[in-house]
């Protein structure tokens, strides 16, 4: 008996809902993996999935609730990351087979989804949930040679931030003199966030600067404060290349057990 | 029935009290933790929160035993002003002299130095050479880079 017959719409509609059982599941897992038929349905019938879900997630609001963006942005980042971490595991159990159409596709489609501002969450912060991720980021972070620092800026008075800029720019400059690798990392969240806001902003023109200067230096704003500024009606618009993380306290534990440096202002 | 009850607290008194003694004498004697390098990070010049940290600091190593602990201490930027105040301040520079006695080191940072105009060996409350740290934040990075836990008061 063929694949094809073995599992019926209703059942890969099951798998894709993620409502079959662990050992039903790795069953339609590994003969994927062996049916390059099979696996274009379920990529199929994952995209339709996905795109129901979106439709679902963009339905106009009814009037009086004017929140559409805060909790379904989280959502479809959480749906972006579950679709890219199964592209994952299927690049994965796919070892025999690179040019596989279904990781591909899945592959695409989270691409997609992040390229079109969907999932507000970084590459760098679904990287450590990818340890077959061809990107930078990871082959950096695993060069011990490389001094990876990052500062935590939760406060909002003006000699703080000024703080960080010129704690960052120093260290910064003493790396480049000593020739040392190095990337840095200022993270925001709470009042820390008006460093990186259009209309809050203290020192913009000062930020674009270090931007055009440090190739190896990001700023990263923290996506709950935003939401949470967004709910007081406070403008989040942010200064141009300005990476959006879902939590900045996340993103601080991961990069620390990434081996990165702490270090607070 | 009375007497079971006071049977029964006095069992309970001894078994806390001894479980205390126990905690005591492993904080003393150190063997409740595995040894630790630490490193507290002080860039502000608040006299309250530089108070508390010594106080912090002082009681982290009664906790994990003088023998049992690496303890740094790193000031940049305001929080050189510790050793500023220490200066005029007999009770801060007893306790910065205390801590020194348990193998505690603070450590200045030299941009800092330079950029205030700050003369180390008249302005600041005993500190040498061998004190002073090119760069406050590289070296935050640096000894967290050799295992130093990070600590922000």
């Amino acid at each position: 008996m063929s694949n094809e017959q073995q599992f019926s719409d209703e059942y890969l509609n099951s798998f894709v809902d993620n409502e079959l059982t662990i050992e039903e599941k790795s069953r339609v897992y590994i003969t994927i993996n062996q049916d390059e038929t099979l696996n274009r349905r379920v990529c199929e019938l994952r995209k339709m999935h996905d795109v129901v879900q979106l439709a679902y997630k963009n339905l106009p609001q009814p009037p009086g609730r004017p929140l559409p963006k805060k909790s379904s942005r989280l959502r479809h980042g959480a749906a972006a990351g579950l679709v890219f971490a199964l592209g994952v595991l299927f690049s994965w159990l796919q070892l025999s087979d690179s040019t596989s159409t279904l990781h591909r596709d899945f592959g695409r489609t989270a691409n997609s989804l992040v390229k079109r501002g969907i999932a507000m969450v970084s590459p760098s912060t679904l990287a450590p949930t990818t340890p077959d991720n061809p990107s930078s980021h990871v082959l950096a972070d695993a060069d011990p040679q490389v001094m990876k620092v990052l500062f935590h800026l939760s406060s909002g008075k003006p000699e703080h931030i000024k703080e960080v800029l010129d704690d960052a720019e120093s260290l910064l400059q003493l790396y480049e003199k000593q020739k040392q690798p190095a990337r840095v990392e200022i993270i925001t969240n709470g009042q820390g966030l008006n460093l990186l806001l259009a209309d809050r902003s203290p020192f913009p023109e000062r930020v674009r600067q270090m931007q055009m200067r440090y190739s190896n230096l990001k700023f990263a704003a923290c996506q709950n404060t935003m939401d949470k500024y967004s709910d007081l009606g406070i403008e989040t618009r942010l200064l141009p290349d300005i990476m959006v993380i879902d939590s900045g306290v996340a993103q601080i534990i991961r990069l620390q057990q990434q081996g990165w440096v702490y270090i607070q202002v | 029935m009375t007497k079971t009850i006071t049977a029964l607290m006095a069992t309970a008194l001894l078994v806390l009290s001894a479980g205390f003694a126990h905690a005591a004498g492993d904080a003393k004697s150190g063997s409740s933790y595995p040894k630790q390098k630490v490193v507290y990070h002080i860039n502000t010049n608040d006299e309250k929160v530089l108070k508390a940290a010594l106080g912090n600091i002082q009681n982290h190593i009664n906790a994990v035993g003088k023998d049992n602990i690496d303890l740094k201490v790193v000031m940049h930027g305001d929080g050189v002003d510790l050793l500023k105040m220490a200066n005029t301040n007999p009770d801060m520079q007893s306790k910065i002299l205390n801590l020194k006695s348990q193998k505690v080191e603070f450590e200045v940072c030299n941009n800092t130095l330079v950029g205030r105009k700050i003369n180390y060996k008249n302005d600041l409350f005993d500190v040498s050479q061998k004190d002073i740290v090119p760069s406050g934040v590289a070296e935050l990075a640096k000894l967290q880079q050799e295992g130093y836990v990070y600590i922000k008061p």
